[in-house]
């Protein structure tokens, strides 16, 4: 933590941290900065997705581009890991030059019995989401189907247990913390009301699942894929981020619950649960 | 007085409760007393309008605090999800889905239910929150109080 930025306990001038104030160390720095996060997460899911399909072609593994992407599909819940490390290293960067320090964006303190009941709390608000979800794969895909994301996921054991010990670890590090703990206070600093940065957050965060993974349907890009992805995660988003706001903008109750929920995710597929 | 974000969110809480009451008028395929004979989940969910007009009174006079809105918000997410998308729901999502002409207003109307029920969970995770830190501020003033006497 350098000398200019205070502990998180001292945002909103001495008094009491009601929750409705952003960390001081994070809103230090402009709306550039959650440029740069968001156009970095993009650049790095197309852009590994991408080297993946030249290094498929090269290596004969696939006879064509769609070929390739779909192959490559396979492997998101893996190479989802590079996007994460790529958000962290443009994290670290920013804090470097705005000041500040990583647990400052995680919120005001936050002691373990906080956390773990938070992250119930926000698993239990997640419920709807969840329902939603279903039902919408079930008007899609058909009922009983497998949300193709799933379903495209095929991995040997070596990644399986990456794809659940590691990516979702690391996904919490980066994934909230960017979206919540730096994008959204930098808006809120531009835009003044946090109705409208925790909107356009929530339809950026969503958007950005629109990118990975890529799938291919009749020669070209899935699109009813795309639009199902953001639509199906939507909810999801909407409710973390409220949450986020319920819990006086703590950020760890939620990547706690995320990480259940991921993590969970990820063991279903490696142990077969999910088909 | 009591908290602006907690008046909001109740407020909040009630017009989407009275949005999905009318989905349910709409439809016509679960309701009960007063609307029909049959007293049912329906008819028991409105005893939520008179709890909450009684617990804004109450708390205008200081009377209840978070801890009773709490227990409504989060009483109110569960029998709402209970009814809706538990195991055993006496009223799925088909029921919303498959009832609507054209088919999109049977999935806004489902997703008002969902985003009501998400209000409702967060509105009472907030209101914990909200309950946690008065019970640990009125603790501190109590042990300030305290340590005054021995002095």
């Amino acid at each position: 933590m350098t000398a200019t930025t205070p502990p998180p306990s001292a945002a909103g001038g001495g008094q009491p941290v009601v929750g409705l104030q952003p960390s001081s160390a994070a809103t230090t720095g402009g709306v550039g900065g959650a440029v740069l996060v968001v156009g970095t997460r993009a650049g790095l899911w197309l852009g590994v997705q991408l080297g993946l399909v030249g290094l498929l072609l090269l290596a004969r593994q696939a006879a064509t581009g769609g070929q390739a992407l779909d192959e490559a599909a396979g492997w998101w819940m893996v190479y989802g890991a590079l996007v994460d490390l790529g958000t962290l290293g443009v994290i670290f960067w920013l804090l470097r030059r705005d000041g500040g320090s990583y647990r400052g964006l995680l919120g005001p303190p936050t002691t373990a019995w906080q956390v773990a009941l938070g992250a119930a709390g926000v698993l239990a608000a997640s419920v709807p989401a969840v329902v939603f979800s279903a039902e919408l794969t079930a008007a899609v895909y058909g009922q009983d189907a497998t949300a193709p994301m799933f379903a495209v996921v095929d991995l040997p054991g070596w990644a399986s247990v990456a794809s659940v010990l590691v990516v979702p670890l690391l996904a919490e590090l980066a994934e909230p913390v960017a979206f919540l703990g730096v994008v959204l206070p930098r808006l809120e600093r531009r835009l003044g009301p946090s109705w409208l940065a925790a909107t356009i957050v929530v339809a950026i965060w969503a958007a950005e699942h629109a990118l990975y993974p890529l799938l291919v349907s009749g020669g070209g890009l899935d699109w009813g894929f795309a639009a199902y992805r953001v639509a199906s995660v939507l909810p999801f988003l909407a409710a973390w981020t409220a949450a986020y706001y319920a819990l006086g903008r703590r950020l760890l109750p939620i990547m706690a619950a995320r990480w259940v929920f991921n993590g969970g995710s990820a063991l279903a597929l490696a142990l077969g649960q999910v088909t | 007085m009591g908290d602006k974000t907690l008046y909001r969110l109740t407020w909040l809480a009630l017009v989407m409760s009275l949005g999905h009451h009318l989905d349910h008028l709409l439809r016509g395929n679960a309701v009960g007393w007063p609307v029909t004979e049959e007293v049912n989940a329906f008819t028991a969910s409105l005893v939520v309008y008179p709890i909450i007009i009684t617990g804004l009174l109450l708390y205008r006079a200081g009377r209840v605090g978070p801890g009773f809105w709490a227990l409504v918000s989060g009483g109110g997410a569960v029998f709402v999800s209970a009814v809706h998308f538990g195991p055993g729901a006496v009223e799925p999502a088909e029921l919303i889905l498959d009832h609507y002409q054209p088919p999109v207003l049977g999935w806004l109307a489902f997703a008002w239910l969902v985003t009501f029920v998400t209000v409702l969970a967060i509105t009472c995770v907030y209101e914990t929150r909200l309950w946690a830190r008065q019970r640990q501020v009125r603790r501190a003033a109590r042990s300030a109080a305290g340590a005054g006497s021995i002095r």
